[in-house]
């Protein structure tokens, strides 16, 4: 079987039929494109929210007021109605489960300026209030100088932990430890530095003040604000249980009635992963679908179009069996032609597809990933059309009569 | 006794246009033999393709039998029709037929290709097939490169490059001016002399007096068959 003379055949009759291959290349790209970039794009999500689960570590839970993923407004209005969480829900909550789990506070402030002496930062710094917990719980190192601690919280001391890009805006090279720096109308003492982490989600974990939850809640927050609460068990075993006091305990300190839900939200890694996914749901079926129903209106014209080749190559053919191919050879001669034309339009699709999800994944901040298996899917489905589109016209023409065929004009 | 190659008894042909029925040919019992050279004549719609057609097993004869070597040809499926095609007959159109964006040598590969025989050999075979017609200066060019007499070197080549049985020639002149012809005239009895069998139809007396053997056709039937006393050779 000479398939390179075929291929080539198939690409010396694009160049003849340039509009019309065009049209053909244009719809398989299309076609391609659409399931490529979304199911790349889809990719990059998992990714993402598996960083983002990592980020959460493990055994762990986040209590919020809302949660993080809103799918309609009327639930939004029903969040609204919600009580906030205040801090004296988390010391109540710190009590009733302290001795089976680590329990951190948090609250932050975004778009913060910080100063020391004549430098300060661009007003996009996070001002993070929490615990000394909070490094445990979000697997945070202090690897210069120390961390909160507990004795900083509770007597509402003016330190402060600063991530690496607050360092290296303010700083320098020189050692940050023991300097003073403002934050609006305060001064904090640099106790430590934090690890670097790199950015999740678009968004850097270096670019972070971290002070004791206390000062931040006398200084930097409003009053309606709620603060999240994240719960981490001793151990694998006891998590299950530790969910189920938490949950008890906080119902009773925000005195939710027995028939009514929670008046919060509780986030683990599970819960995450199907929020994410329905998000990835919606979007893998949309582009699948768009990208079926191009590739079938690609297909209907790939098969007109090998009809009409067929129809303009008769003699070709009538030719061809003379000399003796069997019907199986024509066969496989026009199958491989179209599928050479619907690989080319493919690996238009796949590149385009894969462009735009790379484009559109780092606009969204995701860790972009090269989606080999969407490359694969995509390449198996433009043969697959190949040969399904052109396995009509390919069985015509084997079954042309030679003499009928020759005498064509 | 020479071996018999074309065994053609009692054949007809009908072809039904509407409600019309065409004879096409009535009757025709012929027999051709190892290392003949004939010459098909009669007049134009005489059945002279047809019968073409069905000694290349192209088409099947609706009535009587066909021997092919000793193969009865109206017993054979597409595919063993389409082998016999492919090993024992040479073609060589009027028309040329060339694959137009084939270079002279893939032209000639094509019948090896459907064969089944390797690349490399292949292209010996084919390379000698074009020297054998005079043309190993040509290999590279695609058709519309070449004169019309060359085209039909590359196309006899092409019938030759298999070892046929017997070459089948439909009017291999009628689109060549006289020299030319009588070049690719010349080639035949080249080829006929060194041992081919060879049958080519024509409507032309000059080229069928080449033939060592003459068949007229008239209205599907043979009208006269019978060894040309006259051979003119170059
Ligand atoms: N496919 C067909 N359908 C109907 N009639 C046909 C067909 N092929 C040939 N015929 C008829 O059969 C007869 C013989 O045709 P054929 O082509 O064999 O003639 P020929 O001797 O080769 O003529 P020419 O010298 O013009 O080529 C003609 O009357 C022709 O019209
Ligand atoms: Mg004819």
């Amino acid at each position: 079987m000479n398939i390179t003379e075929s291929v080539r055949m198939a690409i010396a009759s694009i160049f003849t039929h340039k509009l019309r291959s065009f049209l053909t290349l244009l719809s398989v790209a299309i076609g391609v494109f659409a399931i490529m970039g979304s199911g790349s794009l889809v990719s990059s999500v998992d990714e993402t929210v598996e960083t983002e689960m990592a980020n959460l570590g493990e055994n762990s839970f986040k209590i919020t007021r809302m949660p993080s993923v809103q799918t309609s407004r009327s639930s939004r209005r029903q969040y609204n109605k919600r009580e906030r969480i205040d801090y004296k829900q988390y010391t109540q909550l710190k009590k009733s489960i302290g001795d089976m789990a680590f329990v951190s506070v948090e609250s932050s402030q975004g778009s913060m300026i910080v100063k020391y002496l004549e430098f300060q930062t661009d007003p996009d710094v996070t001002l993070q209030g929490t615990n000394e917990v909070y490094f445990n719980i979000n697997d945070r190192d202090v690897p210069v100088g120390r961390a909160i601690t507990e004795a900083d919280v509770e007597f509402n001391r003016n330190v402060a932990v600063i991530g690496n890009d607050v360092k290296n805006k303010l700083f320098k090279l020189s050692n940050p430890i023991g300097k003073e720096i403002k934050i609006g109308n305060q001064s904090f003492e640099v106790i430590g530095l934090l690890d670097e982490k790199g950015a999740i989600l678009g968004q850097s974990q270096d670019n972070q003040v971290i002070i004791p939850i206390s000062k931040f809640n006398k200084y930097y927050s409003n009053w309606w604000e709620s603060l999240d609460v994240k719960v981490k068990a001793y151990n694998k075993e006891s998590f299950a249980y530790v969910l189920d006091e938490t949950i008890g305990a906080l119902r009773s300190l925000r005195g939710d009635k027995p028939w009514e839900d929670n008046s919060f939200e509780i986030e683990t890694n599970e819960s995450i992963t199907e929020q994410f996914s329905g998000l990835t749901g919606y979007l893998s079926y949309f582009g699948l679908l768009a990208g079926f129903f191009a590739l079938a209106a690609a297909g209907v014209g790939i098969t007109n179009i090998m009809l009409v080749a067929i129809k303009e190559r008769t003699r070709e053919i009538g030719l061809r069996k003379a000399l003796g191919a069997r019907r199986f050879w024509i066969t496989m001669q026009f199958l491989v032609e179209t599928m050479t034309i619907t690989l080319i339009g493919g690996l238009i699709g796949i590149i385009l597809g894969y462009l735009m999800s790379t484009i559109l994944g780092l606009a969204m901040g995701l860790t972009v990933t090269i989606p080999i298996n969407w490359i694969i899917i995509s390449l198996t489905v433009t043969t697959l059309l190949g040969l399904i589109s052109g396995l009509y016209p390919a069985y015509k023409a084997a079954g042309l009569d030679p003499i009928e065929a020759l005498r064509y004009e | 006794m020479p071996k018999t190659i074309i065994d053609i008894r009692n054949i007809s042909k009908v072809y039904k246009m509407g409600t019309q029925l065409v004879h096409a040919l009535r009757d025709v019992s012929v027999s051709i033999d190892e290392n003949e050279y004939v010459a098909l004549m009669g007049p134009s719609g005489s059945g002279k393709s047809t019968l073409m057609n069905i000694i290349g097993c192209l088409d099947t004869p609706s009535t009587g039998t066909y021997l092919f070597n000793g193969t009865n040809i109206n017993e054979l499926n597409d595919n063993e029709l389409a082998e016999i095609r492919n090993r024992e007959i040479g073609f060589v159109f009027q028309t040329f037929n060339l694959l137009p964006r084939a270079s002279a040598l893939k032209n000639i590969e094509l019948p090896l290709v459907y064969s089944g025989v390797k690349k490399y050999d292949r292209i010996d075979r084919a390379e000698a097939a074009l020297k054998s017609v005079g043309l190993e200066d040509r290999m590279e060019h695609k058709p519309n490169e070449l004169s019309g007499g060359q085209r039909q070197r590359v196309a006899i080549a092409r019938a030759l490059v298999t070892a046929p049985s017997i070459i089948l020639a439909d009017e291999p002149t009628g689109n060549l001016d006289t020299k030319t012809g009588n070049d690719i005239m010349k080639l035949f009895q080249n080829l006929w002399e060194s041992g081919n069998t060879i049958i080519v139809v024509t409507h032309e007396e000059e080229i069928a007096l080449h033939a060592k053997r003459i068949i007229r056709l008239r209205d599907g039937l043979v009208e006269t068959d019978e060894i040309n006393q006259n051979q003119v050779k170059f």
